[in-house]
């Protein structure tokens, strides 16, 4: 019986987890934040070499993009969060505003006039 | 069997504490917490987006007196590097110095996390020491955008200066305005946690702290690159 309480009470402390899917272990935290240093290095040494236009911007955006999913998907847990029954709302809570801002972004880019 | 009812008295008490959930199953915290990123989302997008329109205005009063240039002028014309070179706008970031601040709320957002994990097993020292080196570090972030705002300020970039200054002051005040209030956020978990009120149930306040401090990560991810990197 006490056995029985004691693994109520366990399983109780990993609510948390349970509701949330599996999350990473701390050495798959550490691979993402490793991935993200050297994009970041990489995108600082990208600015550096001395490319112009399409050359020097797409991969920079690229490398951006990639950052935002790495720390959306492993750090805020969206990519574990939909694993688990309706966790996609929370997804797609975030998804509207993202998209609504991406909306005024490519409005704003819209009136630029570009020369590459 | 008191220890029995003291677990299950426990059990039911803790249940209590997050049972807040909405009719899909989800925590109505979570649930706000990302209503609120989302809406975070379009701020900070409406904001980016004003600095860019702003910086090509900008670039356009500087050359207001030449119509033909303005004509010919669009980004990643170069005729856009050589004003923002001879205006002093560009050559004013130093980038190597706000790599590494970028580099810094990057580990801050990894500290971060290991102190939910770390909460969300128990290890309550652990997540002290988590939670502490991400203020830390948070802390540090924001005392090298003070050093770098007075830099420019003494290059006489500021705030009512040029359009430039406003729209950069703007987006880049507005992130550390966040990661400030992220820090006062962290340090009541840090208080919490050293007065042993921050337990395993209630690992899901660390995460709505986390998801907040990762959203500030985020937005400096997108910042960095627009802002300093793209010329």
């Amino acid at each position: 019986m006490a056995n029985s309480a004691t693994t109520s009470t366990a399983s109780h402390g990993t609510h948390g987890d349970d509701a949330h899917g599996a999350h990473p272990t701390e050495g798959q935290y550490w691979i993402v934040f490793v991935a993200l240093a050297v994009l970041t290095a990489v995108e600082v040494g990208w600015s550096f070499i001395g490319l112009e236009g399409v050359a020097l911007v797409l991969p920079l955006i690229v490398m951006m993009v990639v950052k935002f999913l790495l720390v959306g998907g492993a750090f805020m847990h969206l990519y574990f969060d939909t694993k688990i029954p309706k966790g996609g709302t929370f997804v797609a809570l975030f998804a509207i505003g993202l998209i609504l801002a991406l909306m005024v972004f490519a409005a704003t880019i819209s009136a630029f006039e570009w020369h590459v | 069997m008191s220890d029995l009812a003291l677990n299950a008295e426990h059990v039911a008490d803790a249940h209590d504490d997050h049972g807040h959930h909405s009719s899909l199953g989800l925590s109505n915290a979570k649930l706000a917490m990302w209503l609120f990123l989302g809406s975070e989302c379009l701020l900070f997008g409406a904001l980016i987006s004003t600095y860019l329109l702003s910086v090509a205005n900008f670039i356009r009063e500087v050359v207001a007196g030449n119509p033909e240039v303005i004509d010919t002028m669009g980004v990643g014309s170069p005729i856009m590097a050589e004003i923002a070179e001879a205006h002093s706008v560009e050559p004013m970031f130093d980038i190597p110095f706000t790599s590494a601040s970028s580099f810094i709320l990057l580990m801050s957002s990894l500290t971060m996390v290991l102190a939910h994990k770390a909460v969300s097993e128990a290890r309550y020292r652990e997540s002290r020491i988590y939670l502490g080196a991400t203020l830390f570090l948070g802390a540090t972030f924001i005392a090298g955008q003070v050093y770098e705002f007075t830099a420019f300020y003494r290059e006489g970039l500021t705030y009512t200066g040029n359009l430039f200054g406003s729209a950069f002051y703007t987006l880049t005040g507005f992130h550390g305005v966040h990661v400030s209030v992220g820090l006062i956020m962290l340090g009541s978990l840090l208080y919490l946690s050293m007065r042993g009120r921050l337990q395993q149930d209630r690992a899901e306040t660390v995460e709505l702290v986390g998801l907040y401090w990762h959203f500030v990560d985020i937005v400096w991810v997108l910042i960095f690159t627009i802002v300093y990197l793209i010329p």
